[in-house]
């Protein structure tokens, strides 16, 4: 097992090199250049001429150390990588991992609480249809829940905000940022009760729309399982029900939701531009979007590597704990 | 005052910064020697007391105002001026946007700590505005930085203006408070606090909450959401116009627009009177020209082609666009007129092209609507690849169109259209030279009447900001180009 998990990580790091050499490429393809951008915003001001711009643009791609053939660039970019650097932004000059740890905590209590929220809700409702299919409630559940799947969540989120948030209907909830401000002079529980109260409108919308996955997918394994002889053994040998299922059923018809585990992972940090940008939350969503528009290659590049190399990890992790959970599956053959 | 903003400032270094937003909360904490006057719309001392310009008008002499400190209270001098030009020149600084405008000024010097003189290249009618508008950062804290790209104080500036640098919140906000020692006095709000909020349906629930005491608003909020009791016992609307307008460019280059009676007809097939009514409420003025409607080198008397899609028909006829293979397009030496409409997908330039398509197809023109990123636009049109083109010109008053119609930019410059008039070019090489504002603004006015007669653009409208703010402010005046916050003050 250890030979294959040795095996495994070395294998990621060729995945890695693709996986950012192709979001270099494919970012320096894209049309727009950061050098020219600079001077977009700067509006005419003396006698501008094509060739002087060019000079400028020139000096600023050399800054930016543009002016270098692609491979260099790329090496530099991994050679800096090995160190954890990740340069500097394009927009500001402030060190990208400086950024990024301004919003990852951010994103992370977002999308903690919210993935949380999902399973705890649409796992056992998931089970709870499968255990009574086709009943009425089954049917009920089933619909509701497509129907939250099909709302967009930037409609939802406005009548949240209007309805919920906004100055003409009911005003529960704040509809900008994280915490309030001068939040950090109150104790930790006010602190923590101050994010909550903002959190409740983001949650919302970023919950809602993945109970249907989840919930059919739990549904449909636990079905899978049921149907299965040894079930019938346990009921036939006079296991109670509740028995069966909780230690036949159960145990078995969560093993697909290990193949989840593998994108959880980069899940909990890619942000919602939308829902971000909406309730204006400083974080990674916005974050990426807005490096994206700007051309700010540095920020771009740290994003994809650290999102690449957790979605690397995710799937190993969660290949190892099949291994763990299910002693059919073994890495023997594979030594 | 609390207020927001549509984005996070990139840097709040005015040499450094390109954005709109950065500039707004430097211009109070930052001066230049020079500055707009908001009545006249004429040039005024700021930091500089008065100014000498040599008889070549290559030699402008800049007398600066006594007793002007740094917030930290270093004291203001003429070494600061020539420090910030060095600054923006150097290569390693990241101010491509600053170094751009300056290009044409050979050398800045300081004869006294008094006195800075701008040597200019050569004669030009903007120079005076080019320098005395130069953002000044100050030499004391700047001089010993390392890098100056890096420097902390490009996120705590320290200026000369009425207020001084709090705090910022990245992507939360930034706050302001009055400077106590301002050389000219101190102003009446004290704190100014911008939140960065990027949605404008959100700004607009926090203005009604009371959070936000100042916003611009959409004119389709200002028609339905405001007209209730509530709002207006709380807050004031005003709208202005900034220099700017938008307009359809018809790419010459391409078989279809090379013939000025198709663009003629193309104008003609966009009813303005409507699209103003109906997409923005009104809230504009339909422009025919490339200054400032509201300026002095604005010929009202010259005005668009009125909604005609007879004569439109007719004009298309005439220039050999008719449908030859029955097939209800038009088309002429066997190519249908089929033309893509580039555009950035914001609301209104989507709903314009859908209009314009609706249009032009009862007259046998297919139009292909191609909206696009604002970045992958201006490629398409830097390169030349586009047949029309939806955009629009934020201008600078006094403003030098020549990188927009000259000939010689048709290649690589701002003329992207290809427009190519010989007429034209003589009228803006002389524009260049003429000092005098008079005869400047006449022939401003006779480039205008070629524009007109000849389309390159079919220009659309100038459209008016719309601002709401709480009725708790005084001393507001609106001007022409808007409102200055400098001098509100609170009940």
């Amino acid at each position: 097992m250890f030979t294959y998990i040795f095996k495994r990580i070395g294998l990621i790091i060729p995945t890695f090199i693709g996986i950012t050499l192709i979001t270099f490429l494919i970012i320096q393809l894209a049309p727009g250049d950061p050098a020219a951008m600079k001077l977009q915003g700067a509006g005419p001001g003396g006698l501008k001429s094509e060739a002087m711009a060019k000079t400028v643009i020139a000096q600023t791609r050399e800054l930016y150390g543009l002016n270098e053939p692609l491979y260099k660039q790329y090496g530099l970019w991994l050679k800096r990588l090995v160190t954890l650097d990740f340069g500097e932004s394009f927009k500001d000059h402030r060190p990208v991992i400086d950024k990024i740890k301004e919003t990852l905590p951010i994103t992370l209590t977002l999308n903690i609480i919210s993935i949380f929220i999902i399973y705890l809700i649409s796992v056992p409702l998931g089970i709870f249809s499968a255990l009574h299919p086709r009943s009425v409630i089954d049917k009920i559940t089933t619909f509701a829940l497509f129907v939250l799947y099909s709302l967009p969540s930037f409609w939802v989120a406005s009548l949240l905000i209007v309805f919920l948030g906004g100055a003409d209907y009911l005003n529960l909830f704040p509809i900008v940022g994280f915490v309030s401000d001068g939040a950090s002079a109150l104790p930790w529980y006010g602190w923590l009760g101050n994010v909550a109260w903002h959190l409740v409108l983001p949650v919302m919308c970023l919950t809602y729309g993945g109970f249907a996955f989840l919930s059919r997918l739990s549904r449909a394994s636990v079905l899978e399982v049921i149907r299965q002889d040894y079930i019938r053994t346990a009921r036939a040998k006079g296991l109670p029900r509740w028995k069966v299922v909780y230690k036949h059923v159960l145990r078995n018809a969560m093993i697909p939701f290990l193949t989840l585990m593998g994108t959880l992972l980069p899940a909990l940090l890619g942000g919602s531009v939308i829902i971000e940008q909406i309730f204006s939350i400083p974080g990674m969503g916005r974050l990426s979007f807005e490096s994206v528009l700007m051309r700010d290659y540095p920020t771009i590049m740290a994003i994809a590597a650290i999102d690449g190399v957790l979605t690397l990890v995710g799937i190993l992790i969660s290949d190892i704990l099949y291994v763990v959970v299910d002693p059919r599956i073994t890495f023997n053959k594979l030594d | 005052m609390v207020m927001n903003l549509n984005a996070d400032p990139t840097i709040l270094n005015p040499i450094l910064s390109g954005d709109y937003n950065a500039a707004f909360v430097s211009s109070f904490i930052f001066e230049t020697l020079i500055e707009y006057d908001n009545e006249t719309l004429l040039y005024k001392p700021l930091l500089a007391e008065s100014w000498d310009v040599s008889g070549d008008h290559k030699q402008f002499t800049f007398h600066l105002r006594k007793g002007v400190h740094w917030q930290d209270g270093q004291p203001f001098t003429a070494n600061d001026v020539v420090y910030s030009f060095n600054a923006i020149m150097d290569p390693k600084v990241d101010a491509a946007g600053s170094r751009v405008s300056l290009r044409d000024v050979e050398k800045v010097e300081a004869p006294d700590d008094n006195t800075v003189r701008f040597t200019y290249a050569r004669p030009y009618f903007r120079a005076l505005l080019v320098c005395g508008t130069m953002p000044i950062v100050p030499k004391h804290i700047f001089g010993a930085a390392v890098d100056f790209n890096k420097d902390p104080h490009n996120r705590m500036p320290v200026g000369t203006g009425p207020y001084i640098f709090k705090e910022w919140k990245t992507k939360q906000k930034v706050v302001l408070e009055k400077n106590p020692k301002y050389w000219g006095g101190e102003a009446g709000i004290n704190s100014l606090v911008f939140r960065i909020i990027e949605d404008s349906a959100v700004a607009f629930q926090e203005l009604k909450k009371g959070e936000i005491d100042f916003s611009e608003i959409s004119p389709i909020k200002w028609e339905r959401s405001t007209d209730t009791k509530v709002f207006e016992e709380k807050f004031n609307k005003v709208q202005y116009y900034l220099p700017s307008f938008s307009f359809i460019g018809w790419n010459m280059r391409r078989p279809f627009f090379g013939d000025k009676r198709v663009r003629h007809a193309m104008t003609m097939m966009i009813n303005k009177k409507d699209i103003l009514a109906k997409l923005l409420f009104g809230h504009g003025v339909i422009v025919e020209g490339d200054q400032y409607y509201f300026g002095d080198a604005y010929d009202k008397s010259i005005v668009s082609d009125p909604f005609d899609p007879e004569k439109a028909a007719q004009l298309l006829d005439e220039a050999g666009w008719t449908d030859h293979d029955g097939d209800g397009i038009r088309d002429k030496d066997g190519l249908p007129f089929k033309f893509d409409f580039y555009s950035t997908s914001s609301n209104f330039a989507t709903q314009l092209g859908s209009i314009l398509r609706e249009e032009l197809l009862k007259v046998g023109v297919v139009v292909n609507l191609r909206p696009l990123e604002f970045n992958a636009l201006i490629r398409a049109v830097s390169e030349r690849d586009f047949d029309a083109v939806m955009m629009g010109w934020a201008l600078p008053l006094d403003n030098d169109t020549y990188m927009v119609w000259h000939s010689s930019e048709g290649d690589k410059g701002s003329n992207f259209v290809g427009f190519a008039n010989p007429e034209a070019d003589k009228i803006l090489d002389k524009v260049r030279v003429e000092f005098d504002r008079n005869r400047r603004n006449e022939l401003f006015r006779a480039l205008q009447k070629i524009l007109h007669d000849e389309q390159p653009y079919t220009f659309l409208f100038n459209q008016a900001t719309l601002l709401a703010y709480s009725k708790r402010f005084t001393n507001v005046k609106v001007y022409k180009t808007g409102v200055d916050i400098k001098e509100w003050k609170v009940k």
